[in-house]
C-alpha cells in the first residue's frame, strides 16, 4: 500500500470541484477520480464525500442529475455549474500562491537570510 | 441567497424524493465499492461488510446532508410543533380556556381596529390626502359654531392665497333622477369645476366640469358615479353625450368617475355643477353661508396649514375694511378656519372611538395577564421535567425555542379563532349602525385586517413565551430538582409573581366597569332629557319640491292639497308641514332682527333657527304653547306678517316682558316697516339638533309662505302606531304627483332614538367588554388560588393532622383573596379615575368620579372575584389529611 497524505481542512470541496470538472461522476466515482489524479496519495474519508457533494450542490457550485450508471444502474450524477467553474479557478490560484510561498519559505536556508 | 432558499424551497416541497435520494445514492456507492472489492479478490459477504464499515453510519451521513441543505431546521421544528401540540391535547381544559381567551380578546380587538383604520387610520382615497383642507366659517360668540363658506367667500378666495394650489366648494344634496314614471330619489353632489382637480381624482370617462357650466342656464351637465353608471347604464361605454332627467330637467352625461371616487362618507351618485347667479356672488352675501355650501382645498406642496391659515385671515380682515356689517361680524367673532380635511370629518367620533379601542387594549391586557399566569402554573408543574432534560444536556435554546412555539402556536390557533369572532363583530357593529358613521362604509373585514391579526398573533406569542422562558431559565437545576420534590414549597417569586397579575388583573377590569357604567349612566341622563315636545306616535317625511316644476305659487298649492288629504286621512290626528323637523340632521340656523334690540356692548348677533311651518304642525308634534297662539292656515294667506318663537328666544330678548305683539325682520338688519313679522305666539324651546344641545338657540316659525324652500318635512300625529302610516303617506303625495317620493320615513321616537347612536353603542360595547373583562379575571382568579392550594396540599393536610379547623383553613385562603381583592380595587380606583378624567368630552352631565358608580363596579367586582375564590378555598377545607400526606 502506498503513503496516503492526511487531507487538510476545506481541501475536500476544491478536489470535488476538480474531480467533477473533468467529467460528470456519481459519488463513488468522485472517489475513485480523486484517488486516482492523486496518484493514490489522498485518501478521502467516505462518511464526509456525501455531505460535502449536498453542501456544494446546495451553494450551486455542481450541479446534480440522475442517470444511467456504466453497470446499468440509477445514480446521482454530478458536473460542475458556472459558478463552479469560478470557484474551482480562484481556489487553485490560491492554493497555488499558497503551496508556493510555504514551498519557498521552507526551503529557505541560513545562508539566504 | 435567493438560490439557496429557492434549492431549500424545492427540497422541503419534495421531501420524500429528497430522502429516498440519499438513501439510494449511498446504497449505490456501497454497491460499487462492494464490487470493486470482489474484483480484487475478497469474498462477497466480507466486502458488502467492509464497504458499510468504511462508509460510517448511514444515519449520520444522512443528517449532514440534510443539514446542508438547512433542512434540518424544518425537521427540528416540526418535532417541536407536534410536542406542543400534543402537550397542548393533554391538557384540553387548559387549552379550550386559553383558546377561548385568545379568540376573544382577538376578536374584540380586530372588531375595534377595523373600525379605528378605517376611520381614522387609512389616508382618504385621494392623492396626497395629508394636503387637502376644509374651509369654514365660524361665529363662536353668535352660537353659531360651523356655517360653511359662502359663495363670495370661495370667488374672492380662489387664485388669491399663494398657499394654496386649489380652492373648491360643494354641496350635498338628493335629486329626483330618472324619465317620468321610473324615478327615483339619489344623493347627489353639486360641485365647482374644479373640485375633482383639487381632490386629485377626476372621471375616468369623459370630462369634469367647466367654468361656462356654473350658470343656471348652462349648467344642464352631469358627472356619474362608477355604481349608477353600472346599474342605470349598464357599464355602457359610449355613455357620454347621452340624455339623463335630473328634478325632470334633461341633462348631458359628460362623464363617469372611476369606482374608487368617494368624497368622506358621501354615497352621492350624480355629480351637478353649482351653479349660481351673479347675484350670489357679491359681497353683501359673503356672511350667508349657512352651512350649506362647504370648501375644500389643496394646498401647495411647500405651504403649510398656519400659512395658509394667516393668509385667509389676512385676506379676511382687508375685505371686512369696507363691510358696512363689519362690526357686527367681528362682534360675532366672525373667522374662516383651516383644518384638515380627514380629521375635520372624523372631529365627532374620534375620541369615542379611541375611548373603544383602550377599552379593547385594557381587555387584551387582562387577556395576556390571564395567559401569563395559566402559562406559569404549567410551567411550575414542568419545572422538574425541564431541569431533568437540562441536566441530561438540553441546551438553552432548545428551552426557548420550545416555549415560543408552544405560545405562538397557541395564539396563532386563537388569532384565527379571533379571526372569526372579529367577523362576526363587525356584522354586529353594523347592526348598532357603525356604517352610519363618518366614513364608517369603508368598514371591512378584509386582507389587511388579516394580516395584522397574523401580526399581532405572532408578536403575541413572543410577549407570552418571554416569562416562562425567564421563569424555566433563571434557576439553578439543583433547586429545581429539590424544590418540587416531597415537602417542599413552591418558589416564593413565582408566588408573588402570579399574585400581583392577579392585583393587576383585578384592577384593570374594575377600569373597564367603571368606565363603562359612566357611560351607561352618560346614556341614560341623556335618554332623559325631553325634546321638548311629546314625540310619540309622530311620523315625519322628507319631500324634496324640485324648483324646475314647482314655482312658489305651485309649493304652496302642494302643500295647502297635502294638508287637505291628510286632514282626512284615517288615524291622522292632526298633520303639518316645516323646512326642518327636529333630529332631521340639518342645523342650519340664520340670523333675524329684532325691532328696538340694542346690542349690549360685546354681544353679538345671534343665530337662530328658522322654519316654515304650514298645516296644524305644532300640534302634529307636540309643542306646548306658553302664550299667545299658534299659526294657522290663513296665517299663509294674510298679508300681515306673524310668527311664533319659542320660549328660550323670548327669554333671551324680553326676559322681563312678554314678547307677544313685538316685531322682528328675517335676516341681518332691520327691513321696511311693512316686512316685519309680528310675534302672536310662544311655544316651548325644542332640542333641535339632539338631546345633548345645551345652549338653547332660540327659534322662530314663520307661516309658510314667507319661506318656501325646495325640502320639506311632513309631520304627522296619528293614534296608530306611526310606521304603520307610510305607506298611506306615501299614497297620499303620489296622488298629488307621481313623481314625488316620500324619504326618510321615521318616526319621531326613532329619529331621537337613531340621534343617541354615538352614545348608545359605545355603552354598549364598553358593557359587553367590562363584562368579558369580568370573565377573564374570575378565570385567571380561580386558576391562580386552584394551584395554590394545590401546591400547599401537604402543608394543609399536616396542618390539619396537627389539628387545624377546616374554617380556619378557609378562612386563610379566604383572606389571601380578599388581600388581592382590596389591592386590585385600590389600584383600579385610581385607573378608573383617571380614566374618567380621559372620558370627559364623551360624558354628559357625569362627573368623571361617580361615587354609586364606582361602589358599584367595586361590589360587582368584588362579588365576581369572591365568588371564583370560593370553589378552591372550600377545596382546600376539605382536604382529607390521610389522602395529602400519602399520595405522592
Amino acid at each position: 500500500m502506498t503513503k496516503t497524505a492526511e487531507l487538510l481542512p476545506g481541501t475536500l470541496d476544491m478536489l470535488i470541484l476538480k474531480a467533477v470538472s473533468l467529467k460528470p461522476l456519481h459519488g463513488y466515482g468522485v472517489l475513485v477520480r480523486i484517488r486516482q489524479i492523486s496518484g493514490d496519495a489522498l485518501e478521502i474519508p467516505q462518511g464526509s464525500l456525501y455531505p460535502a457533494l449536498y453542501r456544494l450542490e446546495h451553494h450551486a457550485l455542481i450541479a446534480a442529475e440522475w442517470g444511467q450508471s456504466e453497470n446499468n444502474r440509477r445514480a446521482k450524477y454530478y458536473t460542475l455549474t458556472a459558478g463552479g467553474r469560478r470557484r474551482l479557478r480562484d481556489e487553485t490560484a490560491g492554493w497555488n500562491r499558497l503551496a508556493s510561498a510555504i514551498a519557498a519559505a521552507l526551503n529557505t536556508t541560513s545562508e539566504e537570510v | 441567497m435567493f438560490k439557496r432558499l429557492r434549492s431549500l424551497f424545492r427540497v422541503l416541497t419534495r421531501r420524500r424524493e429528497f430522502e429516498d435520494g440519499i438513501t439510494e445514492e449511498l446504497r449505490f456507492h456501497i454497491d460499487q465499492y462492494a464490487d470493486e472489492l470482489v474484483r480484487s479478490g475478497m469474498s462477497p459477504g466480507k466486502a458488502a461488510r467492509l464497504a458499510r464499515v468504511e462508509l460510517g453510519s448511514l444515519t449520520n451521513i444522512k443528517g449532514d446532508c440534510r443539514e446542508a441543505f438547512g433542512v434540518h431546521l424544518f425537521d427540528e421544528f416540526q418535532r417541536e410543533l407536534s410536542y406542543a401540540a400534543r402537550l397542548l391535547r393533554k391538557t384540553p381544559g387548559f387549552t379550550a380556556t386559553a383558546l377561548l381567551t385568545l379568540a376573544v380578546c382577538f376578536g374584540a380587538n380586530l372588531t375595534i381596529f377595523a373600525v379605528i383604520d378605517s376611520v381614522l387610520l387609512r389616508p382618504l382615497p385621494f392623492p396626497e390626502p395629508g394636503r387637502l383642507m376644509t374651509i369654514f366659517n365660524t361665529y363662536p360668540k353668535a352660537g353659531v359654531d360651523r356655517d360653511g363658506a359662502s359663495l363670495t367667500n370661495y370667488y374672492e378666495r380662489r387664485g388669491h392665497l399663494p398657499a394654496l394650489a386649489s380652492l373648491a366648494i360643494y354641496n350635498y344634496g338628493t335629486e329626483i333622477i330618472g324619465e317620468p314614471g321610473s324615478t327615483e330619489r339619489d344623493p347627489t353632489m353639486r360641485v365647482s369645476p374644479d373640485f375633482f382637480s383639487t381632490l386629485g381624482l377626476g372621471p375616468a370617462i369623459g370630462r369634469t366640469f367647466t367654468e361656462e357650466e356654473t350658470t343656471s342656464e348652462t349648467n344642464h351637465v352631469a358627472i356619474l358615479s362608477d355604481a349608477f353608471w353600472r346599474q342605470r347604464y349598464n357599464a355602457d361605454p359610449n355613455v357620454i353625450g347621452r340624455l339623463i332627467r335630473v328634478n325632470s330637467v334633461p341633462r348631458t352625461v359628460i362623464g363617469v368617475l372611476p369606482p374608487t371616487f368617494r368624497f368622506l362618507s358621501s354615497d352621492a351618485r350624480v355629480f351637478l355643477p353649482l351653479a349660481s347667479r351673479p347675484e350670489d356672488r357679491l359681497p353683501s352675501r359673503r356672511h350667508a353661508g349657512g352651512n350649506v355650501i362647504q370648501m375644500i382645498a389643496r394646498l401647495r406642496s411647500d405651504a403649510t396649514p398656519a400659512q395658509a391659515q394667516s393668509q385667509i385671515d389676512a385676506q379676511d380682515a382687508a375685505l371686512e375694511v369696507d363691510d358696512p356689517q363689519a362690526k357686527m361680524i367681528a362682534d360675532a367673532g366672525f373667522r374662516s378656519l383651516v383644518v384638515p380635511l380627514h380629521a375635520d370629518h372624523v372631529a365627532a367620533i374620534r375620541p369615542t372611538l379611541l375611548l373603544l379601542e383602550a377599552g379593547v387594549l385594557v381587555l387584551l391586557l387582562i387577556g395576556t395577564v390571564n395567559l401569563v399566569n395559566l402559562l406559569l402554573i404549567r410551567a411550575s408543574g414542568r419545572v422538574k421535567e425541564i431541569a431533568v432534560r437540562q441536566a441530561l444536556g438540553a441546551s438553552q435554546g432548545c428551552v426557548v425555542s420550545e416555549t415560543l412555539v408552544e405560545t405562538t402556536l397557541l395564539t396563532l390557533v386563537g388569532g384565527l379563532l379571533g379571526l372569526g369572532v372579529g367577523a362576526g363583530g363587525i356584522r354586529l357593529l353594523d347592526a348598532l349602525g357603525y356604517d352610519r358613521l363618518p366614513l364608517g362604509g369603508r368598514i371591512a373585514f378584509d386582507v389587511r385586517l388579516a394580516m395584522v391579526a397574523l401580526v399581532a398573533a405572532v408578536a403575541l406569542g413572543v410577549v407570552l413565551a418571554a416569562p416562562i422562558v425567564w421563569f424555566n431559565l433563571r434557576r439553578h437545576l439543583g433547586n429545581a430538582l429539590q424544590s418540587q420534590s416531597r415537602g417542599g414549597t413552591s418558589g416564593r417569586t413565582a408566588q408573588i409573581l402570579r399574585q400581583s397579575f392577579i392585583v393587576a388583573q383585578i384592577a384593570l377590569a374594575f377600569v373597564l366597569l367603571a368606565g363603562a357604567g359612566l357611560l351607561g349612566l352618560s346614556l341614560q341622563r341623556v335618554m332623559a332629557v325631553s325634546p321638548g315636545f311629546q314625540s310619540d306616535h309622530i311620523l315625519t317625511g322628507q319631500i324634496l319640491l324640485p324648483w324646475a316644476d314647482y314655482s312658489e305659487a305651485a309649493r304652496l298649492t302642494f302643500v295647502e292639497s297635502l294638508m287637505d288629504k291628510l286632514d282626512h286621512l284615517p288615524g291622522v290626528l292632526s298633520a303639518g308641514v316645516a323646512n326642518n323637523v327636529p333630529f332631521s340632521g340639518n342645523i342650519g340656523k340664520s340670523a333675524a332682527t329684532v325691532a328696538g334690540h340694542v346690542r349690549r356692548p360685546g354681544e353679538s348677533a345671534r343665530g337662530h333657527y328658522s322654519y316654515g311651518v304650514a298645516g296644524d304642525y305644532f300640534r302634529a308634534m307636540g309643542f306646548s304653547l306658553r302664550a299667545g297662539r299658534f299659526l294657522t292656515v290663513d296665517d299663509s294667506r294674510r298679508p300681515e306678517r306673524v310668527c311664533v318663537v319659542d320660549e328660550d328666544f323670548a327669554r333671551y330678548y324680553w326676559p322681563h316682558a312678554s314678547a307677544i305683539g313685538q316685531r322682528l325682520w328675517d335676516g341681518s338688519g332691520a327691513g321696511k316697516d311693512a316686512e316685519a313679522f309680528t310675534i302672536v305666539g310662544v311655544v316651548g324651546g325644542v332640542k333641535q339638533a339632539g338631546l345633548t344641545e345645551n345652549e338653547a338657540q332660540g327659534a322662530i316659525y314663520y307661516p309658510y309662505a314667507f319661506r318656501i324652500g325646495d325640502s320639506i318635512f311632513v309631520a304627522v300625529r296619528t293614534s296608530l302606531p306611526p310606521e304603520s302610516l307610510g305607506l298611506a303617506l306615501q299614497k297620499v303625495v303620489r296622488q298629488i304627483d307621481a313623481d314625488i317620493p316620500v324619504n326618510d320615513l321615521r318616526s319621531m321616537d326613532t329619529r331621537i332614538t337613531d340621534s343617541l347612536v354615538a352614545r348608545r353603542s359605545p355603552a354598549l360595547l364598553a358593557g359587553l367588554f367590562s363584562g368579558i373583562a369580568l370573565l377573564l379575571t374570575a378565570v385567571g382568579t380561580y386558576g391562580v388560588l386552584s394551584y395554590a392550594v394545590s401546591q400547599r396540599r401537604r402543608e394543609i393536610g399536616v396542618r390539619m393532622a396537627l389539628g387545624a379547623q377546616p374554617s380556619r383553613i378557609r378562612s386563610q385562603f379566604l383572606s389571601l383573596s380578599l388581600r388581592l381583592l382590596a389591592g386590585g380595587t385600590l389600584l383600579g380606583l385610581i385607573g378608573a379615575w383617571q380614566a374618567g378624567r380621559a372620558m370627559r368630552t364623551v360624558l354628559f352631565h357625569v362627573l368623571p368620579l361617580d361615587l354609586p358608580i364606582l361602589a358599584g363596579a367595586a361590589c360587582v367586582t368584588g362579588v365576581v372575584c369572591l365568588a371564583a375564590c370560593l370553589v378552591p378555598s372550600q377545596r382546600a377545607a376539605r382536604i382529607s389529611p390521610m389522602e395529602a400526606l400519602t399520595e405522592e
